[in-house]
Formats: C-alpha cells, structure tokens, sequence
C-alpha cells in the first residue's frame, strides 16, 4: 500500500511542481487568494460588528420600553418594541438569508410586521466586495481556480506524449489519477485554510466546535467533488478545448443555470399568492373579529354577556374590571390566532419552496454545499421562521401583559374619561412597573444537533456526488490510454 | 532460449482498423531486434502492445514467458520504454525529470548513479540542472536514454530513437545501444531508418501495413545488408 501512496504523493508534488513554475498559475492563485482575504477579513469586520451592533440595538430597545414613563396601558401596546436577530458566528463565513429577510421587527398590538432592514449597504464603500461572502467565494470562484489549474492534468501529458511514458513506468491509471485528485484536493485544502480560521473565530465566538468544523469539511468535500470531476473530464476527454468547454459549461450550470431553474421549478411547483392579495384576505379576516378598540362593537357582544354573568352584575360599568380593557385581550387573542394562521400557512409554503429548490442539489453540488452551509450555519430559512415565532411570542406576551394590566390597574369609569381634562388623563395612565411584562428577547441560533438534523440531507447529497464521481474516475482511470 | 519479448501471431485493432495482423517474432536477451517499417505500418503499435498500452484482438504480446495483458504490472516492471521524441517535462531538469520518473518506477538511483548514466549518454553536466524546455532535441534524447539505462531493466523498448538526431549523435546512440545488448538486455527498436536499423541490429523484421512481410538476419561477420533492406523496404525485392 505504501508502494502506491508513496508514487500518489509524487505525481500530487510533480504537479504542485508544475503550477508553482507556471506565471500564469501564480497569477490566478494569488488572485482568487487576494479575494478570499478580502471577503473573508470583511465580511468577519461586518458581522462583528453587525452582531455588538443588534446586540447593543437589542438592550436600547429594551430600556428604552422598559423607561417609558407612566402611560395608558394601550398607548404602550401601540409604543411597541424592536426585536434584533443576532446574527450566528458562522455568519461571518456564510450570511445566508441574512441579507434578505430583514433583522428586525417591530413588535405593537394587533399587527404582525415584516421583518425590515435588509441588508442594503451592499457594495459602495469597498468596491462590491461586500456582495461577495467567503461561502460564495468557496461555492463559486474557487472551482473556477481549481477548473483553470486541473483541467490539464492528464490531458496535458497525453499533448505533451508524456502519458505513455508515465504508464510504462509501471504506474497504474488509477495511482495516476489518485495523484492527480491529491494534488487538486491538496490545493483546495491550502484554500481552505482561511475558511478555518473563520471557523475559529466562530468558536471562539461561542459557536459549537462541531459545526463549526463541519461547515469546513462541507466545503472541503464540495471541493472535492470538484477535483475528482475535473481530473475524470481529464483524463476521458482528447483535447484540453473540450475539457476545458466541458468543464466551463457544468461550472455555469452548477453554479448560475440550476439554482435558477430550482427557485423557478419551487415557484411553479408551490405558487404564493401575491402580497397584495394575501393582506387584503388577512385583513378582510380580522375585520371580521371587530375592532378592539371599540369596546360597543358588536362582535364583542359575547364576551360582554359572559362577564355581565361571571360577576352578576347589569352594566360594564359594575364590573370590578375594565371592560375595555378585556375586549383588548380578548381582540388581541382573536386577531394573533387568524395572524399565526396565515403566518404559519405563508411559512409552511416557504419551506416547500425551499425543500423543492434543495432537491435541485442531486442536480448541483453547488446547491448542495450551499444548503449544507445555511443549515450548519444556523442562517438558514427555519432558523429565521424560528425568529419570527419567538419575535411573534415576545409580541403576544408583552400586548397581552399590558392588556391584563389595562384590565387590572385602570378603572373603567378613569379610562373612558380620560379625555376629559389634564388630570383625567393622568389618572388614565399606569405606573412604570407595569412595563416589566416584556420579556428580554436575545435570539440564539438553534443547537449543533439540531443543525446536523438539518443539514443531514444535502449532507448526503455531497456524499452521493462525491462516491459517485471518485468511482466513475476509477474506472475511467483503469482504462487509462495515451 | 526463452524469448524476452515475443509477438505470437498478435492482431491489433485501433479505431476499429487493424493495424497489426497476425504478427510473430520474438527477442532474446542480448539481441537487438528492429522492427522496420513505413509511416502507419504499425510498428508503434507494436512497440505499445508490449507496454499494455494496446490491447490485443487477438494473439498476444509476451514478455519473459507471459502475456502482458495477464500480468501488465509485471511487465512494466522489466521493460524500459524509449517513446519517440524523448517525450519528457520542459519545465524540469534533466535531473529532476530522471527523479521523478525514477521514483514512479520504484527504482533505486542515488545522484551519482544518475550522474553517471548521464555521463554515459554524453550529457554535458553544466546543462543537467537546466530545465528541459531549453534543450535540443538530441539532448532531450540523451536524457530519455539516461532513464532507460537507470532503470536497469533486462528488456528495453526504442520508439524511433534516433528520429532527428544528427549522424554523430547516432553513431553515439548506436553503439550505446549495441553495449547495453551486450550486457544481456532483450531491445525492441522500432524504426523507418534502414541504415541505423542495419548498423546495430540483429535482426530486422519488415512490416507492411501491418502485416510482417520479411526478415533479415546479422551474418556471422559484418552487418546486415543495407541494400537488399532498403530493396525490401522501398518494395522492390524481399529478402
């Protein structure tokens, strides 16, 4: 065995030999090296910032709500609070949906808002790098590196005639290949490395060691796959212009062709009604629970009669509650519960889409890598529905924590007055302590198990790919011919 | 005496055209056998079935007593192959190219058994840590020479090897060769020159369009009639 690694190591160095004497390879390395720094020492300054920025943010909003002086309970429920999604550690490697779903949400009664401030301080400032991210760096412009060094590797020796030479030394096809496949893998791996350093980073930030590495590992054998495809186009196809077309074309097909077509086969396969059409229904829905705000609406008819009858007395005005202030609660749990419906069904419907586009990944390692890396991540879609359901939960408790105050520390009789005088007013208002029923919200990513669970599929869908190519290159190589 | 190499009635089919039918003959260790023949008559072919690099239709291609195609590790282990061209890394030494392919072979040559195979081939040592893109294509030639004797195999294998040198450096390669036959190695040289083939083999045999249409043998003394070869070759006699 050692006989065959030992010359799988020397033909992996003779061809490091090669690219080390070659101007052009240099060139090409030391530009996709120069880019990789770049990415990867911006996108890790942003994200650091990014997360002290919406932790800090985070703390404002809480003291900022919590130092509101005394109020009416509802001109609280319509102050509201801002909820931030920290980003993960692993961000600063790949942001994921960060960029496009927003970070933060404003939370106030009887509305779910949309998570709002995407990013959009794209590209000015340092010249688009900021658009780039170390992941799709690694998924996109590495495999071109690896494209323009590899794609000669055997087809160069059978121009050279140094093919022939080469087997009769008594080298099989398939130690030949192997050493091919190392020298590309070992590239690969010294790219890599900044990738490891992130990782660190990431667990120095307090990320799991395990995910960490295993988004490396990710993208390692996502270049892998990479390497043995090169090296098999390599060694089946004559001349380097077909390997080199042939290899240009799967690289725009992974990388730009499928992922297109995936996001458009999911929106085929799983429409979503349009935004218009969807609030129109939503709010033709609630308008049909009646207006909170109005303590003689009808709709409210029932919950009235049930309490008239709990405390056996004839008028709201005898309850020893507030009665405006139950319609409010009573309002808000109706509207939450048609919201959560149509949030939920509008999310469940992402995460078709989202598992449709995935499938493409036995179509494309590229979509494979990148769902892997969004899942481990914890940048994924699930990660930010999870934000949206905690942020929606923070919601409904401090609406409803107020609400229950509104009930209990203001009279019926001072609040349906409260617009009589100054001092009516004041007496409308609740004191300070009131404000503690928010919750302190601080997201955190889902657990290393969790994320493993998630990404288990496209996890596969590299190790098919991988096992397949390797065994196709074996094959091929055993027929090796000048 | 066990023929080294052997060609036992060896067919040959490449891009489904047969290019070497039923073809037979055989090398002993110490003998020099050319195999002479026009462009496309199929010598090459012949020269590669013995490497494994062909597989035969039918027939087979021998060496020391077994079929290549039953065990090629083994045959590749005893045979050194000379391709045309000196086909060898330009962007290498001379030493660093004989390193490599030495080390791919698994055999063992320390700098001074390299030094001094080159010395043998006439490599001049100032030119030896240059890389090859730089050489003539004879000094290319001496290196792919250089391999073979540092392989040290008892079976070599010459793919036109003296194809653009000039007359001094063959006369040199000629002799090389005829020295390493004496040492007992079985060598296969395939050839379109008559009179290099004339000079330094044994035996020649004459091959048309595939087929083995002649053979002409060393006399006792003295060497093998370029003459009645050339007559042979151009198609006006066969011997």
């Amino acid at each position: 065995m050692s006989w065959g690694s030992s010359r799988v190591s020397t033909i992996a160095t003779a061809e490091w030999r090669l690219w080390m004497r070659s101007k052009s390879a240099i060139a090409a390395l030391l530009a996709v090296v120069l880019i990789i720094a770049a990415t990867s020492v911006l996108t890790a300054v942003r994200f650091t910032e990014e997360r002290q920025e919406r932790a800090h943010q985070q703390e404002v909003a809480e003291e900022t709500f919590l130092s509101q002086p005394a109020r009416h309970p509802h001109r609280m429920v319509h102050y509201g609070h801002y909820v931030f999604r920290t980003p993960p550690p692993l961000a600063i490697i790949d942001p994921g949906v960060d960029s496009v779903t927003g970070q933060s949400i404003f939370l106030e009664g009887h509305r779910q808002n949309t998570a709002m401030f995407a990013d959009t301080r794209a590209s000015a400032n340092v010249g688009g790098f900021q658009t780039l991210s170390p992941a799709s760096v690694y998924k996109v412009l590495i495999p071109l590196l690896l494209i323009a060094l590899g794609h000669g590797v055997f087809v160069r020796e059978r121009e050279a005639r140094t093919l022939a030479p080469l087997l009769a030394q008594g080298v099989s096809g398939v130690t030949l290949y192997a050493g091919k496949v190392l020298a590309l893998t070992a590239l690969s791996a010294a790219l890599l490395t900044p990738m490891l350093i992130m990782s660190l980073i990431g667990v120095a930030s307090g990320e799991a060691a395990s995910v960490s590495l295993a988004v490396v590992a990710a993208y390692g054998a996502y270049l892998l796959v990479w390497s043995a495809l090169i090296v098999l186009m390599s060694a089946a196809l004559r001349t380097r212009g077909v390997v080199l077309g042939c290899l240009v074309f799967v690289w725009l097909s992974w990388s730009l062709i499928t992922p297109r077509l995936a996001v458009a086969s999911a929106s085929a396969a799983e429409p979503s009604p349009g935004k218009l059409e969807t609030d129109y229904q939503l709010k033709a829905d609630l308008r049909k629970l009646g207006d909170g705000h109005n303590a003689a609406d009808p709709a409210f008819n029932a919950l009235k009669a049930n309490l008239l009858a709990e405390y056996d007395v004839d008028s709201v005005e005898e309850l020893p509650i507030n009665f405006r202030g139950a319609v409010a609660q009573a309002s808000e749990a109706d509207l939450t519960e048609v919201m959560n419906e149509y949030a939920e069904r509008r999310m469940a419907l992402e995460i078709r889409q989202s598992h449709h586009a995935n499938g493409f990944g036995w179509l494309s390692p590229t979509l494979a890598v990148s769902a892997a890396s969004r899942h481990l991540a914890g940048v994924d879609l699930e990660t930010h529905h999870r934000f949206l359901r905690e942020a929606e939960a923070v919601r409904f408790d401090f609406v409803q924590g107020l609400n229950k105050s509104h009930v209990e520390e203001l009279s019926y009789a001072d609040d349906i007055h409260r617009n009589q005088s100054a001092e009516a007013s004041r007496r409308a208002r609740i004191s300070p302590e009131n404000w503690s029923v928010l919750n302190e919200f601080r997201f955190q990513p889902a657990t290393a198990d969790e994320r493993f669970g998630a990404a288990k599929a496209p996890i596969s869908m590299l190790t098919v790919w991988l096992t397949t190519l390797i065994a196709v290159g074996v094959f091929a190589s055993r027929r090796l011919k000048p | 005496m066990t023929a080294a190499l052997e060609a036992v009635n060896l067919t040959v089919e490449r891009s489904k055209q047969t290019v070497l039918l039923d073809v037979s003959f055989g090398v002993a260790p110490g003998e020099v056998y050319a195999l002479l023949g026009g462009n496309g008559a199929g010598k090459s072919t012949a020269l590669l079935s013995f490497l494994g690099l062909l597989t035969p239709k039918s027939g087979s291609a021998r060496v020391q007593g077994r079929s290549v195609t039953d065990d090629l590790t083994a045959a590749r282990r005893v045979t050194a192959y000379l391709p045309e061209a000196a086909t060898l890394y330009e962007h290498l030494s001379a030493h660093e190219n004989l390193a490599y392919f030495l080390s791919l072979a698994k055999a063992a040559a320390d700098r001074a058994a390299v030094d001094r195979a080159l010395d043998r081939v006439g490599l001049q040592p100032e030119a030896r840590d240059k890389r090859l893109g730089s050489y003539s294509k004879g000094m290319r030639q001496k290196v792919a020479i250089a391999l073979a004797l540092l392989r040290d195999t008892p079976i070599l294998l010459l793919d036109e090897p003296t194809s653009g040198l000039d007359p001094v450096a063959i006369d040199e390669f000629n002799t090389l060769v005829r020295s390493l036959a004496d040492d007992d190695r079985a060598i296969l040289m395939v050839t379109h020159d008559v009179y290099g083939a004339c000079q330094v083999a044994d035996r020649i045999g004459l091959l048309r369009k595939g087929e083995l249409v002649g053979g002409f043998e060393r006399p006792a003394e003295g060497r093998i009639d370029t003459e009645a070869v050339h007559a042979a070759f151009a198609g006006r006699t066969v011997a």
